[in-house]
């Protein structure tokens, strides 16, 4: 055995105990979700269950269904108008001169460092005030907004590496500065739009705090709804297994498919991809 | 954008143009500006205002103006001290683990980045940090049930007693701890892979002709090389720790006793158990203040950052 294949050998099996870590637990609530409720706890394990056994899957979404809908509509309607909102502002923080520009900046970031608890209460009176406790709308407005800052922040980051000389051909081919971001900077910055709107769809889906504050009913979010199995004296395990798997599809797809992103998005483009 | 190249874009009729331009460019900044303010400052202040008096949800309109009372109070409750303690440990203690595990878990798929393999394991490997914080506390409450789960079972096939993960008042935090960094290890991993990407192939194989050691390289090239992504990376950590909520709420719910009691949880006791909300939002005040401070170093920092 030569050196060079003796030290492949070494990482590879430091990799291999490495993911074994961070998958096994996950896989194991995989596996879960397709045992009978006397299976998920018996003893010794049942290692492999029979996955043709999908009774927890129907009879969690047989009762939960509109929830996981609420999820994904309020999921989607937060993330386009964060998206919708942030990208004009991102635009004009890269491009334009003004006093204040900075400051703006950094304000619209602090904000992202504020923690969502403090905003729970002023905001459940609000939207009583307006008769929009338990509804999506609310949680839409709430989560595009606290998103926002994060939004804001990733795209200026790639706003800025939009070529100095495009934006300044536009302008003197006499495009207004709407006509150059509609046509100039948008269309050379749709891989970083997909990252930003991916990154806000994954936070708003996973959002408890503000959704246990806002919803009492109807417009109960999915992760209200497994974290209402959970009950003092008993835990519904076959549901939460189920639906934690069906949670956790949309972050898993994602992640695979921005991976190349995630460093600059999660650190606001702080750091380069 | 120099003058001399807008005074080209601009048209003859000038100060119309000027006041037509600048309505253009507010409206890029004011909607996400106006939203901003309703939808988070406004919360923030009005928690600040709310923490200044004594107010139950329920009867909001016989609102009382007590000063500080709430914040003094506060200092005073052995509960409220407890999670303040808690958040501290545990932020600490996550933070540690993850950039130990997550530098060692770098190097090792630094040494495979050029192969398939590798990158297919590393995938898999990220996966825990983006998926709903509850269906992770509750992965590891499955995994960690005192007497049927496979956490104690396994155990129990080496010979070690079963513990009790959750309902030990010396353990439960640690098992906190551990599902918490569990979750961020690959985030400083791939932070941490990011920095170790940028060191330039020469640095290594001079540091080979030298003949440096492992530990020589790691303490003279690869830590001055991170330590500016990993101090984002922690920078963020510590604030997103500051506000961790979800993985109490589905495990431990603060105890047994008081030995899980964070103070975002504890604040949302207050204002949806007790209908205390003066007093929660005071509690929620002082992590805000808490942000507030780090943020203002994070501010500083990121723009040194970008300015690079």
């Amino acid at each position: 055995m030569t050196r060079r294949t003796r030290s492949a050998i070494l990482p590879l099996i430091g990799a291999l105990a490495i993911t074994l870590i961070f998958v096994a637990p996950m896989l194991w609530m995989f596996l879960a979700s397709f045992k009978t409720v006397s299976g998920i706890f018996s003893i010794p394990p049942q290692w492999v269950p029979d996955f043709t056994y999908t009774d927890n899957y129907v009879t969690m979404l047989k009762d939960d269904w509109p929830y996981l809908l609420n999820s994904v509509i309020v999921t989607v309607g937060a993330t386009v108008l964060c998206v919708v909102l942030a990208l004009p502002a991102a635009f004009g923080l890269t491009n334009f001169r003004f006093t204040g520009r900075n400051f703006l900046a950094d304000w619209i970031l602090s904000t992202r460092m504020m923690p969502p608890i403090a905003a729970g209460v002023p905001l459940y009176m609000v939207f009583n005030g307006f008769g929009m406790l338990d509804s999506i709308w609310a949680l839409i407005l709430v989560y595009a907004g606290f998103n926002i800052p994060f939004a804001v922040w990733v795209a200026m980051s790639f706003f800025r590496r939009v070529p100095r000389e495009l934006i300044e051909a536009a302008q003197l081919e006499g495009c207004s500065w709407t006509q150059t971001f509609l046509k100039v900077a948008l269309p050379v910055s749709k891989s970083g739009i997909a990252t930003v709107a991916t990154f806000v769809f994954i936070f708003a889906w996973n959002e408890l705090l503000m959704a246990l504050f806002l919803t009492t009913r109807a417009a109960k979010t999915f992760p209200v709804v497994i974290s209402s199995y959970v009950t003092t004296g008993n835990t519904f395990w076959e549901l939460v297994a189920a639906a934690s798997v069906i949670q956790a599809i949309p972050p898993i797809v994602f992640t695979l498919i921005m991976q190349r992103h995630i460093v600059s998005g999660l650190t606001m483009g702080a750091v380069k991809d | 954008m120099s003058a001399s190249e807008i005074t080209i874009a601009r048209p003859a009729s000038r100060r119309l143009a000027r006041s037509k331009d600048r309505m253009e460019r507010l409206m890029f900044l004011v909607p996400a500006g106006v939203y901003l303010v309703a939808l988070t400052i406004f919360p923030f202040v009005y928690s600040v205002y709310l923490s200044l008096h004594q107010a139950k949800l329920t009867k909001l309109h016989r609102m009382r103006f007590i000063g500080f009372d709430n914040y003094a109070e506060l200092f005073t409750d052995s509960l409220f001290l407890d999670a303040c303690r808690n958040i501290a440990v545990l932020t600490v203690a996550s933070i540690t683990v993850e950039i130990l595990i997550g530098f060692f878990a770098a190097k090792v798929f630094f040494s495979l980045r050029e192969t398939r393999i590798g990158a297919v394991l590393r995938s898999a490997s990220i996966m825990p940090m983006m998926i709903t914080p509850i269906c992770i506390g509750l992965i590891f409450s499955y995994i960690f049930n005192p007497n049927l789960g496979i956490a104690n079972f396994l155990l129990g096939e080496i010979g070690i007693s079963p513990l009790g993960w959750f309902s030990d008042p010396s353990l439960a935090l640690a098992t906190v701890i551990l599902i918490n960094s569990w979750q961020w290890t690959p985030f400083m991993m791939l932070l941490m892979l990011a920095g170790l990407m940028s060191i330039p192939a020469e640095q290594y194989e001079a540091a080979e002709i030298e003949g440096a050691k492992w530990y020589h390289i790691a303490a003279w090239i690869e830590i001055p090389a991170i330590r500016g992504i990993v101090l984002v990376g922690i920078i963020l950590r510590v604030i997103d720790n500051l506000r961790l909520f979800d993985i109490v709420y589905v495990t431990t719910r603060g105890g047994p006793g008081s030995s899980t009691e964070i103070v975002t949880f504890f604040a949302y006791k207050q204002d949806f158990q007790y209908f205390q909300v003066g007093y929660g939002s005071a509690a929620a005040v002082v992590i805000l203040f808490a942000s507030v401070i780090i943020t203002a170093i994070t501010v500083k920092y990121l723009r040194s950052a970008e300015d690079d």
